[in-house]
Formats: structure tokens, sequence, C-alpha cells
């Protein structure tokens, strides 16, 4: 086990350490890189607009720092579409994106097609319901991957402006995160636990890597990518950078009991596979919560089950888009 | 010298071409929008400002001793110095939510029009001209000028125009709202407060006559009779603590305004009087506070200025609104400087959380800054 001590040292940044985005895009340009971001979207046409405006204009017009902005819709039903379109970015329908494997319901399924429809080197995700969304969300999470070869996958957390950081606090993650992954990391992967924020989803991958990661569909995704790059690439190849604070929806705790079952099931798949449990019996899908009508008390079964994409440099279109040999 | 036709000419097919930055002109909105900038705490605001001043390579970029945040777009000859400004601060606390909401037709959210789109013009100005190649012969002079609004008593822009030591041929304030306002005068006026506090050993043990509001309803009732509707803003009221309890206190905020100063120390006076009177009548303390003062005089409406930005006005299909009043004016009005309070687009719900304006008209407003900029830089206040 590698010393957490010294991976948070060298492998954990502040945005502000990149307020140089001059300096940046000369980096990448000189490396011949190109990046794109890709923006996750269902039903999000209050905060669509603002993030495609602020990225354009300060990260393609202003610092060419991308080359690409695109728009991933799982369906919306609202204005999601127009809005994203009427800013001049490119967007695609993910059930109409490599039709012929069929089309899932779940943000990691446009996370996984967005490999295949994207054309950069680095790709960087953004989640589209952020209120004070800010350059530093993409550039912060690009930059340890422009100026450090050696890392490949770099997950966003938030904590606060340094200037005024002082003294001693607790750093950590939402409920699920501190309730249900940090002790699961704790007991099975602990050098994990240096990710203050797994479920962050915000993050920036070399597509070398991307293209070899399976992709659950729903909610274990960003948990099964640490643990496989863990597995597969060891720590040095995960950063981490502090993007100060997130302002968001809140979820109810009912849902958040959907996404713990979804992670649950997921890490699960992965002691399994890597072998760390092997012996794990079939695992139900249904997850059930209790509520009372009237007089009475019912349950509500949910099926919440974790579909797989393989890694997409398996997939033969994938393979011809991209010109790799057989 | 450039023709007022010539110019109305010219800007008329401006809105097309600054359409397309439109990008660039609604990001620096919302990053200048987003944060807060109570009137006294506009600080963080005013640091983007510098910023963005600094990356379009403007020289001078500073602050000066009250927080405004200044810098100079050189010009060719520079032998004129025109200001362009518009004020930092918002009526909102920072506890306010200030996330804005961008739709392709519409911006929503706290003081996007009041007055985070005029800030983002001076931030956006220096672009704007790059990208139409154009290239002043006179200095620009870009200001954001913080303690604006209520007890700030626009006391950035008058420190800034005692205390810069530039001499300012010619002057615009930029607001948010509204598209085809031509501020070039101001009444004189004044924003003021009156307190009524009535003594604890009186509450909760009296009639409604011993409330705070019962004094201030008393207090508005007289005013209402002593000044001309049209002449009085009845802003606000606010009073009390609970449904059960007498208020100890109320308080009104309003405008007053008159045609002359005179008139209106007179008008003053009147409210000394009736305030004296309605504590001597009720027993409760009442007080009468001035917190803003404005000058009345202005340009003349003939001034090449006025006639110039009002050809501008109409050339991008805009009808001048009848209005030409602003206290802002009389800041350069005050210091003798020719000047004009614009406005860059259409919005509604001023001052409300779901504050709101329209996208499409803001290329006509910059296209009208933009023109009013070449009727100063071609020497139209030199004639007068």
């Amino acid at each position: 086990m590698i010393d957490i001590d010294n991976w948070l040292q060298s492998n954990t940044f502040h945005h502000s350490q990149f307020w140089d985005l001059k300096r940046l895009v000369e980096e990448k340009e000189r490396q011949g890189l190109q990046i794109s971001l890709c923006i996750p979207t269902l039903n999000e046409e209050k905060t669509i607009g603002k993030e495609l405006v602020l990225f354009k204009s300060e990260l393609m017009d202003r610092y060419p720092l991308l080359d690409e902005i695109a728009v991933i819709d799982s369906g919306s039903t609202d204005r999601t579409r127009e809005v994203a379109a009427a800013f001049g970015t490119d967007v695609y329908l993910s059930s109409e994106i490599l039709p012929e494997v069929g089309s899932k319901r779940g943000k990691g399924e446009n996370l996984w097609k967005a490999i295949y429809q994207l054309k950069g080197d680095i790709i960087v995700y953004v989640d589209a319901d952020i209120k004070n969304i800010h350059p530093r969300f993409a550039y912060g999470l690009v930059a340890p991957l422009i100026y450090r070869p050696e890392i490949k996958y770099v997950k966003a957390f938030y904590d606060r402006p340094l200037a005024t950081s002082r003294g001693t606090r607790p750093l950590g993650g939402g409920r699920v995160t501190e309730i249900l992954v940090r002790p699961l990391f704790s007991l099975f992967f602990p050098e994990l636990t240096a990710l203050v924020q797994p479920l962050s989803g915000e993050y920036a991958v070399r597509r070398e890597l991307l293209e070899r990661l399976s992709f659950p569909i729903g909610y274990g995704v960003e948990t099964s990518h640490l643990i496989d790059t863990w597995t597969g690439w060891g720590l040095e190849a995960l950063a981490q950078t502090d993007l100060d604070r997130r302002v968001h929806r809140n979820q109810p705790t009912r849902d958040l009991g959907k996404m713990a079952f979804g992670i649950l099931r997921a890490f699960l798949a992965r002691l399994r596979s890597h072998g760390i449990v092997p012996d794990l019996p079939e695992l139900t899908p249904m997850l059930r919560q209790f509520q009372s009508r009237d007089e009475h008390y019912e349950q509500v079964i949910y099926e919440i089950r974790e579909e797989e994409r393989p890694p997409i440099i398996e997939i033969p279109a994938y393979r011809e888009r991209r010109g790799l040999a057989d | 010298m450039n023709s007022e036709r010539d110019i109305a000419a010219r800007v008329a097919a401006l809105p097309e071409t600054i359409a397309a930055y439109r990008e660039v002109i609604l990001a620096n909105l919302v990053m200048l929008g987003e944060i807060p900038a109570p009137t006294f705490h506009e600080r963080e605001r005013i640091d983007f400002l510098r910023q963005r001043f600094t990356e379009s390579g403007l020289q001078n970029v500073s602050y000066d001793e009250v927080g405004n945040g200044a810098a100079l777009l050189p010009g060719t000859e520079g032998g004129r110095n025109i200001l362009v400004t518009a004020h930092a601060d918002t009526p909102f606390p920072a506890s306010v939510d200030h996330s804005l909401s961008l739709y392709p037709e519409r911006v929503i959210g706290p003081a996007v029009a009041d007055n985070s789109l005029g800030l983002s013009m001076i931030a956006t100005l220096p672009m704007v001209l790059e990208l139409l190649d154009i290239r002043l012969r006179s200095n620009l002079v870009l200001v954001g000028a913080v303690r604006s609004l209520g007890r700030g008593d626009l006391g950035g822009l008058r420190f800034f125009l005692a205390n810069s030591g530039l001499p300012l041929d010619a002057a615009i304030a930029v607001e948010g709202v509204e598209l085809g306002r031509l501020n070039y005068a101001s009444m004189a006026s004044i924003d003021a407060e009156i307190r009524c506090h009535v003594h604890s050993d009186s509450v909760g043990e009296g009639d409604s006559r011993s409330s705070a509001v019962y004094v201030l309803n008393r207090v508005i009732q007289r005013l209402c009779d002593l000044v001309p509707p049209q002449d009085l803003v009845l802003g606000a009221v606010e009073g009390g603590t609970a449904f059960k309890t007498q208020a100890r206190s109320a308080s009104l905020r309003m405008e007053l305004h008159q045609a002359s100063n005179r008139q209106l120390e007179e008008l003053g006076h009147g409210i000394d009087a009736l305030v004296e009177e309605t504590a001597a009548e009720t027993g409760a303390e009442v007080r009468f506070e001035i917190m803003a003062r404005s000058n009345a005089g202005g340009l003349d409406p003939q001034h090449p200025l006025v006639q110039q930005a009002r050809a501008i006005i109409e050339a991008l299909g805009v009808e001048p609104s009848k209005g030409c009043c602003s206290s802002t004016a009389s800041c350069f009005i005050d210091r003798g400087i020719p000047g004009l309070v614009i406005g860059i687009t259409r919005g509604r719900h001023l001052n409300e959380a779901d504050e709101e304006i329209a996208i499409e008209p803001i290329f006509k407003g910059v296209a009208q800054l933009v023109g009013v900029l070449l009727a100063i830089d071609g020497g139209c206040c030199d004639r007068h």
C-alpha cells in the first residue's frame, strides 16, 4: 500500500494552482492534445444554458482549452436539448449513438457513449445541475492531466476557498460517501479512501484509460471506475482537485437509498470479479422501502439493476472509428 | 469628424455583428452577476472586474480609496478622456442565492438588470471594441463604481469624479435597463427615511394608537397631503414583529423630487414640521433622515450629445423614452461634465428575486453604447 499522506501531497490539487490559463493552453498545444467536454443531461433546462455559455466563452473563445463541447442527453422531456442547441452546442441523444448496441437508461450510458462520439484525447465530464458553474470545473480537472503525464484520472472534490482555510476541519463527501462508500473502501480498498469525494460527478480522464473501463450505467459508475483504475494502474494514476464549492439540488433521503443500493450492488460485483469475495450469492435487484397510507403501512419495491457496458475498446464500431487494429 | 448621420447608419448595422459575441457578453454577465455585491461590500465583484480589465490589456488597472475599480484604454491620440461607468452594488444582501438562470431568450436572477448587466458591459466593452475593430482617438476610462444605492448615495462615483485627477470630457453611465432611456438631467431629489419609535412602557397595554405603525400611518397621511403625488415615491415600509404586539418601531423609505433645489429645500422644511407635529401629537419619537441627495440641472435637450444619442437610439429602431432625469446624471452635472445615462436591454421584476432581462435587445444596447462613444470621440461634446 502506498503512503496515502504522500499521495495527498503530490496528487491533490486546488484549482487556484491552475489560474494561468494562457500557460495551460500553451502546454496543451505543445503536447498536441485535444480535449472534449461532455455534459450528460436529463431535464436540466434551468442550468444547462449557463454552463454552456461559460465554458464556450471562457474555455473555447477566450482561452482555447476545450476543442469540443457536447451535451449527451438521456431523453429530456423539458427544453434541455432546445436550450443547448440554441447556444450552439453539439447535442446528441444517447439512444442515437451506437444504435447497434441498443439503448440503456442511466447516466453511465451517456458517459460511455460519449467516448465513442467525442474526439478528445482527454474527456472531462461535468454534471449539468451545478448552479454556481465556473470554468474551474473544467480547467481544474484537466490541468493535472496536462502537467503530469503519469496521471490518468482526476476527480473533483469540493471543500472551500484556500483563503478561508484555517485550522483543522473534517473533510468529506456527501451522506452516501460517508455512510456507505468510505466504510466499504476502508474495508476492501483502503488506498481509495484518499479520494475525498469518490462520488463526485465531475472528472477528467485520458482516453487511453477511459476506453478500457467498464461502465455500470447507473449509480455505480463512479465507484467502479475508481476500483478498476486503482486495480489496473495504481493510485498514482489518480488525482483529485478541490473546486471550492458546488451548489446543486439536494436529493431526498429515499433517493439516496436507491443510489446507495445501486452502488452497493456494483461494489459487490467488483469484489466478486476481482476475486476478493468470490462466493457471493445471487443478489436481488429489488430495493424495499416503506410508507404509510391512511391507517396502513406498505412496502414500495424498486427494481434497481446495475447493467454494465464493456470497455468500449471492445466494441468493433469504436475500433473502426478510432482506426484501431482488430 | 463623423457626422451624426454616418454614425447612426454605422450603428444600425452593428447589432448583428455584436450578436456573434453573445457568449462572451453573457459569460461576463453570469460571472459578475453571481458575485453578491450589497452596497459597501462590492470588493469581490470589483476584483473580478479588475481581472477582466487586466486580461483585456488595459492600463492603470486599479482600486481607489473607496474601492472603485478603474482602468484606462488609451486612445490613438489621447487628447480627450471619456468616462464609461456602471454601479457595482445591488440591493440584494449576500445571503440571497445569486444564481442566474440562462435561457435562449432571457436571463433570470437577482440584480441581473440592476446592475449586473450594466457592470458587465464595462468588463466587456474593450473586447467588443476590439472585435469591431474600433480604435478610439480618445482615452476610455472604465470605472466600476461602488456605494451607489441607498445610503451609498452615489458615493463611489462622486469620489472618483472628485479625486481621479483626470479631466473628463464626457461621461456615460450604463444601466442594465431600460433600452431607450436617455437621461441627461436630474431633478432635485432626496432619498429619505422616516423612523417612528414608541417608548416601551406604552407597548402592549395601549390600543392601536400606541403602535408605531399607527404613528407612521399618521406621518404618511400628512406627507400625502403635503407632497403632490407625482413628486413622492413611497418606496418601502417596515415595522413591528408579531400579530399580538403593538409595534415599537416602524419606518418608511421614500424618494422626493422637485424641479429646483430651492423647492426641494422648502419641501424638506415642511416635512420637518409635520414630523415634529406628529411626534408631539402621539408622544412617539419620529425622525426624518436624508440618505441621498441629487441636485437639479442637466444638459440642454438640444445639446449635440443628447441629439446624437437620440438619433442613434432611433437608428436602432428603439423609441427613446420620455423621461430625461436620473440621479446619476446629477454627479456629472455637479462637475460640469456632459454626461448621459443609458440602458442596455428590456427587463422586468426589477429588484425582485426573479428579476429578468431579455437577451436579444442587448445587442442593440451594446451598439448604442458604441455609437455614443463614437459620437463623443468624433467631437460632439467639443462643439457646445
